[in-house]
């Protein structure tokens, strides 16, 4: 199976390790990644509430050009699949499709009828894939806290591949990879990833909660599959640390990170060397 | 004895929608028309269950439920002062939650639009437009010049310790990355803003 690969802009700056581990993931469970040429932003939960039809023209632009090569979109960032799978879906509705089509022909691209499919990268690994069979090193002893956010599975006319109110895709992929999962319950609770920085006391309290769930379950680490998501997690982690006067420390690793360390690949080979928070008492745990 | 408001109505607020009551078309079909297309506005029977799971609630001055009556009624003075258009971390779970595909995420987003060609303006508009400016600019956002123009030198020197832990990671690049014809794209997009 071979796919037009979409990074956006957060997997080639604060999200390389979930660029380079879901390359490298893909490969050794033998999907062919075809970097989408020439790809754009795809305008984020803002572009559209500036302008309808500039956000959906940002959007369907990546979904045209992986139209030209034939090939179903596949997104990591939960963002870029959630704008980019509802520019497809607005592709096949003939007014919103005229108004797309018009800016997108003074950009100089044309859409074809050619009708493609936008993935995530979850989505595939838990539907299409067999994982188990290549376990190698499974993560015994690791507890893992997973984290939807909001754009990987919402709203269900757009995502579809899982419940929108209890998504189990990634704690089934954790449980597969041997680790053990939590019943994290702010898992489909919002970060305030979009309003970070114009409100950012408001994404800060959000995040917090979180932070305080997956440390009071005992986690070791929350999994996800968002780089905005990870902004705040991550990047903010030691803001809100000094912010309430906690302390969390608590490593945040991206859904093929921990896939990868499963299938026996090592962690630097994975990108995990990247992180602004140390994964090291994950690897310590599991003997690495 | 009778000068006393009447609050409710057999237990029903006043405030509260009886399928239809007061609609205004108009206002209805600008927001339909800046991209709720999807959208259902007309539908909505006020069961508040987009109020019960939203993320911001608690700090929105007016909760989605009447914002999607005020759009029903045209009430547009009293949707433009609501500080919830710019609360709403377009979390969708409203959306996925209405019995009646209303799509409040949708309404709000389109009512945003509107509001700032209106011109409302706050930090939240400001940091909005910056951000589609320079994605338009060159196709790929480059961060560092978002926050630049956003916070000015105050940002800039806050976030210098993560810039810098970044750099030092490989994870920030101190030149910004573009498109092959980033004019063309550009253009096609100031053009479709103005419409």
């Amino acid at each position: 199976m071979k796919y037009s690969y979409y990074p956006g802009c957060s997997l080639h700056t604060t999200a390389k390790e979930f660029d380079i581990s879901t390359k490298v993931v893909m490969e050794e469970l033998g999907i062919e990644l075809k970097e989408l040429q020439d790809w754009s932003c795809c305008g984020g939960s803002v572009a559209a509430g500036v302008s309808h039809d500039v956000g959906m023209a940002m959007a369907a632009r990546n979904v045209a050009l992986a139209q030209k090569q034939n090939l179903d979109l596949l997104a990591s960032c939960s963002g870029c699949y959630n704008k980019s799978a509802r520019a497809a879906k607005a592709l096949e509705n003939e007014t919103e499709k005229d108004r797309i089509n018009a800016i997108l022909s003074d950009m100089g691209i044309s859409v074809s009828d050619y009708n493609i499919r936008v993935r995530n990268v979850v989505d595939v690994l838990v539907n299409d894939l067999d994982i188990a069979s290549k376990i190698k090193k499974p993560l015994q002893g690791l507890k893992v806290a997973c984290y939807y956010g909001c754009l990987l599975t919402r709203p269900a006319d757009i995502t579809g591949w899982d419940s929108p109110v209890f998504p189990m895709s990634m704690d089934k992929l954790a449980q597969i990879c041997g680790a053990e999962v939590v019943d994290f319950r702010s898992k489909t609770k919002c970060c305030g990833g979009p309003i970070l920085v114009s409100k950012q006391e408001v994404a800060f309290e959000l995040t917090k909660k979180l932070l305080d769930e997956a440390k009071f379950l005992g986690a070791d680490c929350i999994v996800l599959a968002c780089p905005l998501c990870a902004t705040n997690l991550e990047l903010r982690q030691p803001d809100i640390e000094k912010k309430y006067n906690v302390s969390y420390n608590l490593p945040i690793l991206y859904i093929t990170e921990i896939i990868g360390l499963a299938l026996g690949i090592k962690p630097g080979k994975l990108g995990l060397n990247k992180h602004i928070i140390s994964p090291k008492p994950v690897l310590t745990k599991l003997g690495i | 004895m009778t000068t006393k408001k009447k609050r409710c109505f057999f237990g029903m607020k006043v405030d509260r929608q009886l399928d239809g009551d007061k609609m205004n078309r108009e206002f209805l079909n600008k927001v339909l028309e800046e991209g709720g297309e999807g959208a259902a506005i007309a539908s909505c029977m006020q069961c508040g269950t987009c109020s019960g799971g939203c993320t911001n609630i608690e700090r929105m001055d007016m909760s989605p439920r009447t914002l999607v009556l005020m759009v029903q009624r045209g009430e547009w003075e009293k949707v433009l002062k609501s500080n919830m258009l710019w609360l709403c971390s377009s979390c969708y779970i409203c959306t996925s939650r209405c019995p009646r595909g209303v799509r409040p995420s949708d309404v709000i987003e389109a009512v945003k639009a509107i509001a700032i060609r209106q011109g409302v303006e706050n930090d939240s508009t400001r940091f909005n437009q910056i951000f589609v400016e320079l994605v338009q600019k060159r196709g790929i956002l480059f961060e560092p010049e978002l926050m630049q123009k956003y916070g000015g030198l105050e940002a800039m020197i806050e976030q210098a310790e993560l810039g810098i832990k970044l750099a030092l990671k490989g994870k920030m690049s101190p030149l910004p990355d573009k498109i092959k014809n980033p004019k063309k794209f550009s253009e096609a997009l100031e053009k479709a803003g103005k419409k």
